[in-house]
């Protein structure tokens, strides 16, 4: 076949040739691929990544509620980067400078935005011969020693028929807090936060930085649909995550139609710039667990891509949602009659007489009465339970979304009383009592005991870590497990209508509602 | 990035290994071979080498292909459908087999199986072991049984049967998926893949324009790039690449975009920007292959040969393939100590010898090995594979193959519309332009020879190590650069 075998390389150093090779594992592969029919056995042509690490683009979370401490104004938090891991440190993560990230207000109910607030961030790199984030340890924000620093600018742009009739810059060169890498880098954390904390012109705030991420519930309820058991419900799958947060606390007055008309509209979005120049919306939330629970997976994209003006669109998923019929067939409990017009109203409207604005367009965001006074004692199932300052009026850091939800889901409201929840019922880690409210992240440096791993573990690694031995290798092995669920159920992947299963989860709580 | 991310690029420990670059670094070419036909005796070492490759092969593939999933220690009881995006943030291997775990008690989880499906297929591309295509197919398969039309298991199976080489199948189920979910990330960007590998270069532009305005993202970037880069856009392309480097935060994505940067500046005969992105792809990933490969082949066009022959001989002694044996061959001629004659055919002997096993078992060759036997083997051979996949598809990259496997037959009028072909959208590489002159000179005109292999040798100067020198050669013979 080929001058050159019988030439130079002799029978024998063929075959050791090609064993040599073969041991190596190439050939080997190749040869395995040989044997199936019609396969191809090398790549001739580009193969480009087709899962992709993005994560700051992910909106995880948002947040609305009538600041407790300063009840004249409204803080508006909202999330990205699920999963921030930081045990072993030093993990950094920083927000996207291709991106601009969105806060959205609609005040007349109308569904198209009146105000955005948009946060766009700078990456600065003191010394890009090193790629540590930090030099040593850092005393404050401007401290030398912090390699990598981000900035940010707030625009204010005001809308009509969803045009923009004025852009102002609202806030200029405001620095971020820093991930908290460490104990030993950064001795004194929440005095690196405090300064991070910026006053804007008018009575308003703003914080950008890393911050525990606030959403707690158990997500190994998905199990359930499976027909796993219960046993291990009531783990707060997100404890000892970080995000990355913005929070914005802005004067009542000044985004609320008018004092007889106080109730406002919330979402959040991500805009990435495309390859070819132009900002496109890749991230949309206001709702929690709307995209995750009501939504079928085809539609999932389509609706991060979407509007509020276009949540027509989605209305079928909500007047005959899929939830209640899978928990039906699988569990024997009878789904509420359809069309779902309880939900249209909890998801879509606003609660009458509570937080639905007059002549309201049904569409997805989250609606808050800014009139009603922050609760002196807050009830994690807010209006179920009779608080009226919490989800789904607004939304509150302490909101237990996911039992609500849940309950209302399965026909709370219209006569179907229930009690189902995760068994989760607070964050792990306290909230502050002051803007930006949201608890200091878990320290990178807090050892590897708190994930039961060991330190040769590449705790860069997410999924790895959640499969990393704990020293059992029973199932039950908390953390393990938990961690990996949550991975997959944020990230909206087949989990989704996993969710509701929780709801198998009886507990004897007395219901106020 | 965290800081422990930057490790020794040179190490070498690690077991798996990565496929070799793309399409668009074709092996070097050298002075035709005379052909003679194949003695009895060389036909009976290459079935020898057959039976033995096959033999271990399939000793191999049982490993593989066997209750792989059901050994070792899993402390994941249960792990529901991970979203493919978070497999890029961690190990595929230990995702896959968290995955498998949890499939295994809750086998019903369409969204499960659709990940692991792709999965497998990502292991596959960075791994290079193709053996997990079967076990990819099977696992969307699945899926689709249990839901069908769930559009990530049919973007899974675009991406197979591009990853397949079945372009024409990836192109019908990419739509498929895309009727389901017109904003499935996958989908839209195989769909590019297919059209770029069918050679349909407007309509793959058009899909590009479309992804990224839906789903601007690294997977769109980096075929929004290609797909400039195809009609000679270079300013594009770069920018495009340059953005999704600096969006890139998860070490796959980075090794992967760096050097798709750094082949290009290879292309355009940048070799000292070329070798810091491939510095910067094996910080991120200190084996990845195609950063390792590429690193060598800027090395030598860079003049430093020693680096490069070892570069190479570590890429070689990690994943054998077509090209890289080549060009390990062709740095060893050049080298030209005392046994680096034979050392060179020592590796295109490999490559036979890989060819033949692939040809062995009915696997269509591909255009790399085709290229491969044009230069160092059997050209006949080449020929018919080079005609076969030109009637698949007609890219440039095919119409370059079909061009130099006539060429080196001596069919060189006929090779002659083909070689144009292959450089008429405006795609930049040195080797389509060296191939082009050469055949113009065999067919009598010189003065397009002459602008050809100028235009190669101004471009990329180091496109190879043999072709080069034969390219200076024959330009000089034609009156010297024009």
């Amino acid at each position: 076949m080929t001058p050159f075998t019988s030439g130079f390389v002799g029978r024998r150093s063929l075959a050791t040739l090609v064993c040599g090779a073969l041991a190596t594992g190439g050939l080997a592969a190749v040869g395995v691929t040989a044997l199936g029919p019609g396969t191809a056995s090398a790549s001739s042509h580009r193969e480009a990544p087709l899962i992709s690490g993005q994560p700051q683009f992910d909106n995880t979370d948002v947040y609305a509620f009538v600041s407790p401490d300063h009840p004249d104004t409204t803080t508006l938090v909202a999330n990205w980067i699920p999963f921030e891991e930081p045990a072993g440190g030093p993990n950094f993560f920083t927000f996207a400078e291709d991106a601009q990230y969105d806060l959205h207000i609609d005040n007349d109910g109308d569904a198209q935005g009146d105000f955005v607030f948009r946060y766009t961030f700078k990456t600065h790199v003191k010394n890009d011969k090193t790629f540590l984030y930090n030099t040593g340890p850092v005393e404050s924000l401007d401290d030398p020693d912090l390699n990598i620093t981000q900035t940010y600018d707030i625009e204010l742009l005001q809308l009509k028929d969803q045009r923009v009739v004025k852009k102002s810059t609202y806030a200029d060169d405001v620095p971020v807090a820093p991930s908290n890498v460490g104990q030993a880098s950064m001795p004194d954390y929440a005095k690196l936060r405090e300064q991070a904390v910026h006053e804007l012109p008018g009575g308003a705030k703003t914080f950008a930085g890393q911050a525990d991420d606030p959403f707690f519930l158990d997500l190994r309820v998905f199990d359930l649909l499976y027909g796993g058991n219960l046993s291990e419900v009531g783990n707060d799958t997100l404890k000892e995550y970080n995000v990355n947060s913005v929070a914005l606390q802005l004067p009542t007055d000044m985004i609320q139609e008018s004092a007889d008309q106080p109730i406002i509209g919330v979402w959040s979005t991500t805009q990435r710039k495309s390859a070819s120049g132009e900002y496109r919306q890749v991230s949309r939330l206001g709702m929690p667990l709307v995209n995750e629970v009501v939504n079928p997976i085809k539609d999932k994209d389509k609706f991060n891509a979407s509007s509020p003006w276009n949540d027509g669109d989605f209305l079928e998923n909500v007047t005959n949602p899929e939830l209640p019929k899978l928990i039906e067939a699988i569990y024997k409990i009878p789904a509420p009659k359809e069309p779902r017009n309880d939900l249209v109203d909890v998801f879509l409207k606003g609660v009458e007489g509570l937080n639905q604005p007059p002549h309201v367009r049904a569409s997805e965001m989250l609606r808050l009465n800014t009139s009603i006074k922050p609760a002196a004692k807050e009830k994690r199932l807010g209006v179920l339970d009779g608080d009226n300052a919490g989800f789904p009026n607004g939304r509150r850091l302490g909101d237990d979304v996911l039992d609500i939800a849940l309950q209302v889901v399965e026909g709370e409201l219209v006569g179907a009383k229930n009690d189902l929840g995760d068994a989760v019922d607070k964050n792990d880690q306290k909230f502050e009592k002051a803007f930006p409210y949201v608890a200091l992240p878990t320290s990178g440096s807090r050892g590897p005991l708190a994930k039961g791993t060991t330190g040769t573990n590449d705790v860069r690694n997410q999924l790895g870590d959640a499969l990393q031995p704990a020293g059992t290798t029973s199932g039950v092995a908390g953390m393990d497990d938990t961690t990996l669920i949550a991975v997959s159920a944020a990230s909206g992947a087949a989990g989704f209508l996993l969710i509701g299963t929780g709801l198998l989860w009886w507990r004897s709580r007395r219901r106020a509602y | 990035m965290a800081p422990g991310t930057n490790e020794d690029a040179q190490e070498k420990d690690r077991a798996d290994v990565t496929p070799p670059p793309e399409g668009e670094d074709r092996p070097d070419r050298t002075d035709r071979p005379k052909e003679r036909p194949e003695s009895p005796r060389a036909r009976m070492l290459r079935l020898g080498a057959c039976a033995v490759a096959i033999a271990v092969a399939m000793t191999a593939g049982a490993v593989v292909l066997g209750n792989k999933d059901d050994n070792g220690v899993r402390t994941v009881a249960s792990a529901p459908g991970v979203a493919p995006e978070l497999l890029a943030t961690g190990s595929l291997a230990s995702s896959i087999s968290a995955l498998q775990t949890h499939l295994k008690a809750q086998p019903k989880d369409y969204g499960g199986w659709s990940t692991l499906g792709v999965a497998y297929i990502e292991q596959a591309r960075t791994n290079g072991d193709p053996s997990r295509y079967p076990q990819a197919e099977r696992a969307l398969e699945r899926s689709l049984k249990l839901k069908p039309d769930n559009d990530p298991a049919l973007a899974g199976r675009s991406a197979l049967a591009a990853a397949r080489h079945d372009f024409p199948a990836a192109l019908r189920y990419a739509d498929k998926a895309l009727d389901e979910n017109a904003y499935n990330e996958r989908a839209l960007s195989t769909r590019i893949d297919a059209l770029v590998e069918l050679g349909r270069y407007k309509e793959a532009s058009k899909a590009a324009d479309q992804a990224d305005e839906r789903r601007p993202g690294i997977p769109v970037f980096t075929r929004y790039a290609y797909v400039r880069e195809l009609r000679g856009d270079v300013t594009t392309t770069r920018r495009v690449l340059k953005q999704a480097l600096s969006s890139a935060s998860a070490p796959g994505d980075i090794a992967y975009v760096a050097t798709a940067l750094g082949q290009l500046s290879w292309r355009e005969g940048e070799y000292k920007a070329a070798l810091t992105y491939y510095e910067q792809a094996l910080r991120a990933d200190k084996v990845y292959l195609p950063a390792l490969e590429g690193r060598a082949r800027a090395q030598a066009a860079n003049g430093d040969g020693k680096a490069a022959i070892a570069g190479m001989e570590d890429v070689v002694a990690r994943f054998p393939l077509p090209g890289p044996l080549v060009v390990l061959g062709e740095l060893y001629e050049a080298r030209g100590g005392e046994e680096d004659k034979a050392k060179a055919r020592a590796q295109y002997a490999l490559v036979n010898a890989w060819t033949a096993l692939a040809r062995a078992n009915g696997v269509n060759a591909d255009l790399d090995t085709a290229l491969a036997a044009a230069d160092h083997g059997d050209r006949k051979a080449a020929l018919r594979a080079a005609r076969a996949e030109w009637e698949r598809r007609e890219t440039v990259h095919t119409a370059d193959a079909l061009a130099w496997a006539l060429h080196v037959n001596g069919r060189d009028e006929e090779a002659l519309p083909y070689a144009r072909r292959a450089t008429a959208t405006g795609y930049r590489d040195a080797t389509f332009l060296y191939h082009r002159g050469m055949i113009e000179q065999a067919t009598g005109n010189k003065k397009e020879a002459r602008s050809s292999l100028s235009a190669a040798l101004k471009l990329n100067p180091g496109f190879s190590p043999v072709g080069a020198k034969l390219a200076k050669k024959t330009l000089t013979a034609l009156g010297g650069a024009k």
